[in-house]
Order: C-alpha cells, then structure tokens, then sequence
C-alpha cells in the first residue's frame, strides 16, 4: 500500500515536473522563433530599401538570405531522388546555382513588396511547433490602399540552437514542393541528367543577373 | 485577319491532338524517373502542355492586353466595387456549395452576407459585411466533391479554362449550369446579363493575377511545371481551408533517405 502510494506520487511528480521542463523549453523557442522571424523580415526589407545601388542591395539581401535560409536542406528536398544520384561536385554546384536563383526571386519579391507598400510590416500571428525540432511561424503580409493581407507561414528548424527557414507557404503554396515538382521536370525533360538541369540553371541564373547589373 | 488567326490556332490544336497521346511511361527499371512521373500526376503531359501553349497565346492575344487596358483605366477603388459585386453575385453559389458540405454556420453567413450587401452594400458593390464579422467563405462544387471524398484524378489542362482535373471540371459544369443568379438571369430571358458577368469575371481576374504570373513566369525554370503545382497545391490548401502541409512532406523533416530506398515514398502519396 504504502510502496504503491509512493510508486504514485512519484510518478505524479516526474509526470509534473516533465511537464514544467517541457513547457518553458517550447514557449522559449516560440518567442525565439517569433523574434528570428521578426528581425530576419525587418532586415531583409531594410536591406531591399536602403538607399545605395542594386547591386549592393542585392549583395546584403544575399547575406542574410544565405544565413537565415538552410539552402542545403532545401536542395536536398527539392533534388529529392536525384540528389544521391549526383556527384558532390554536381551537388556543390547545384547549391550554388539553387541559392543565387532563390536570392535574386525572393530579393526582387521584397523590393517590389517595398516599392508598392511603402512602410511595409510583417506582422507574426502564431507559433506552432512542428515536429520534433521545428516550428511554423504564421504571418500576415500588410498591404497597402486596403487588399487583404497575404498570409504566408515560415517553417523553420533548428539545428544546433540556431533557427533557419526550410520553407515559405504563401496561401497554401509551398515553395519547396513548388521547386521540387519544377526542377523534376527539368530533370526529366533533360533525360534525367544532373548536368542537363545544371546547364539549365547556368544560364538562368546569367540572365537574372544580368536582368540586375551585377 | 481574325480568320487567319483562327485557322492558325485550329491548325495547333489539330497537330497537337495528332501528336499527343499519353506521356511515356518510364520502365520499372528506372525507379527514380518513375517516382518523378508519379508524383507529377501528369499522364496527359504532352497533351496538356500543347493546351497550355494554346492558352498562353489566347492570353497573349485577348485576355492579357484586356486585363492591362482595364487595370489602366480604372482606380483601384473601382475595381474593388467590380470585385465586390462579383462576389455578391456569387454569394448564393457559395451558400448552396457549403450547405452541400454540410457547413450549415458558413452557408448562413453567406446568405447573411447577400442580404447585408446587396441592400446596405448597394446591390453589393460595398462589401459591408465583412466589417461586421460576416466574412466570406468561398466554396464552388469541386471543392464540395473533395469533401464527399472523391479524388483529384490526374492533371489537366482546359482550353480556355487553364488549370484542371477531373473532379474540378465536372465541378465546375456543375456551378456554372445551377449557378442560381444565372439561373434568375436566363428565366427571364436576361442571357446577355450571364455573358457579361463572365466577360467581367474573367477580365478582373486576369488583373488580379497580372503581377503574380508575370512573377513566376519571370523567376521558374519551366513555367508549365510551376503552375502545374501550384494549382495543385492551392486546391489542395482550399479544400483543407488554409492548413499548411504536414512536415512529412516537408524539407527539414523530410526522410530522403527512407524515399531513396522506397522509391515513391508514402508522403507523397498521403499528399
């Protein structure tokens, strides 16, 4: 009786006290990603209307692009199959290319974001953990002259204490999955060759840049 | 002029529904083109992509510059009132859809929100309801045999309609032939009223979409495929009202390494 009534209270009590552990840990990483969120928009959108030339815009945008996105993640998602089936040099390269066209797509999406709402905000709604080591920040993307906010949700991770985005999901869009179903197909339609779709993203990525100056 | 156009555009379609038939299918052997082919749920590819093309140059020639012309003479504030009014219009439609998915709260606030809006709103140019809390749940027929359980089934291009499946097609038959106000308007020998009520849809849509289109047309590696997903993706969102896709199929989370060996891994078939 006795032993149970112990086995008990201890149970409730390593029950309880797990539950304290638990709770503060995740509310910190709610506010921690909150915060990363908050001051990855506001300096990325700060970088996009600083007044200096494009170039130097783009070159600080790409800064805390490259830092706040986890790019391998995504490529491996979006090369899915493939990636195993490349050479590290082909998969270094399709890192570098994947990360410069993603910079310069989401970089003209600010600034034009920037040019049309003048002040802008990006307001964070909710925090929900996702999986074991992540969490979906939910945003609201204010716009100017009374359209309806954008909704857009940033799926992070966290590796190591440091938070990153693996994914954007704007309106139910996903752009990873956006990516991933895009760059098959190239894939495909390039007999499933790694340097068909490399070639592919070389000349992309020239004609982006050149659209910029740089 | 327009008849050689025409005749162009018969003589397209006639080469490509020579030329299509199905997409080939890659052999058990080659399981990771199998798996790409698979999760593109595309079996009609060729054909769709010789309608996508066909599309693209209607767009070019017709809807776009009329898009353009009517982004450019109106204010911002007056295609709002377009919108607004459009909406109202299809305000029955969208009752009668969420009645059918037995979302009998959200079919009252769209019978509320034709009430409030087509008298204080002025036949429904002034969305007055969503301040009072009465805001819209747009739901058409497609979405309404997603939620009856029926499938996607494969891709599909439509002439004219863009972006497709099945499911959606027959959907939208559905809506276009018991739409109620069209219902009203031809009883009573009003067809022009139906006309111009999809003239006006379609050009108002078309400005909504100018800058985003031009965005991905701008920035995807192959256009075809980009808007294959998204519309895939968006009905996906619509039917599950907003949810984020779980992180099974998700970077971060995702088990590349479980798919190597699996080939099709079960994420995506959940998808």
């Amino acid at each position: 009786m006795l032993t149970r009534r112990l086995f008990l209270s201890a149970a409730l009590a390593l029950g309880l006290s797990s539950a304290f552990a638990v709770m503060p840990a995740r509310a910190q990483g709610e506010a921690e990603a909150r915060d990363f969120i908050q001051t990855l928009a506001s300096e990325a959108l700060e970088a996009v209307v600083a007044p200096v030339p494009v170039p130097q815009k783009i070159n600080h945008f790409r800064q805390l692009f490259i830092k706040g996105f986890d790019l391998p993640e995504v490529s491996r998602f979006v090369l899915g199959r493939y990636w195993r089936g490349s050479t590290p040099e082909q998969q270094q390269e399709f890192l570098s290319l994947f990360s410069e066209m993603t910079v310069l797509t989401w970089a003209r999406r600010f600034m034009d974001y920037a040019d049309q709402a003048g002040g802008t905000s990006i307001q964070v709604t909710n925090t929900t953990p996702d999986g074991e080591h992540g969490m979906l920040v939910e945003t609201r993307v204010l716009r100017p002259g009374g359209q309806p906010p954008i909704l857009a949700t940033w799926r992070l991770r966290s590796t190591s204490g440091q938070w990153q985005v693996v994914d954007i999901v704007v309106e139910g869009v996903s752009m990873a999955i956006t990516y991933r179903s895009e760059y098959s197909s190239v894939l495909r339609a390039q007999g499933g060759t790694m340097d068909g779709l490399l070639d592919v993203m070389r000349r992309r990525v020239a004609q982006m840049q050149a659209e910029y100056g740089l | 002029m327009l008849v050689s156009l025409s005749g162009r555009f018969a003589a397209t379609l006639a080469s490509v529904m020579l030329l299509a038939g199905c997409a080939s299918v890659p052999p058990e052997d080659d399981p990771v083109a199998r798996a790409a082919y698979e999760e593109a749920n595309d079996p009609l590819e060729p054909l769709n992509r010789g309608i996508f093309t066909f599309n693209q140059g209607v767009d070019t020639m017709f809807i776009r510059p009329a898009a353009e012309a009517y982004r450019g003479l109106t204010p911002r504030f007056a295609r709002d009132r377009v919108n607004d009014a459009l909406d109202n219009l299809g305000a029955p439609l969208d009752a009668g859809n969420n009645l059918l998915q037995g979302d009998f709260r959200n079919a009252g606030v769209m019978v509320l929100r034709l009430l409030v809006n087509t008298t204080f709103g002025v036949f429904g140019i002034m969305d007055v309801a969503t301040p009072m809390g009465l805001v819209a749940k747009k739901e058409d027929f497609g979405q309404t045999l997603a939620v009856w359980g029926i499938g996607e089934g494969p891709y599909l291009v439509l002439p004219l309609l863009g972006p497709s499946n099945p499911r959606d097609a027959v959907g939208f038959a559905v809506d276009s032939f018991l739409d109620p106000v069209d219902r009203i308007a031809v009883n009573n020998d009003a067809e022009g009223f139906t006309i111009a009520r999809t003239g006006v849809r379609v050009i108002a849509a078309r400005e909504e979409m100018l800058d985003v289109l031009d965005d991905i047309e701008r920035t995807s590696l192959d256009y075809y495929s980009a808007i294959r997903s998204l519309y895939r993706q968006r009905r996906d969102a619509e039917i599950r009202n907003g949810a984020v896709p779980g992180p099974a199929s998700s970077p971060g989370h995702f088990d590349w390494e479980q798919e190597m060996e699996q080939g099709a891994d079960a994420a995506d078939k959940a998808r």
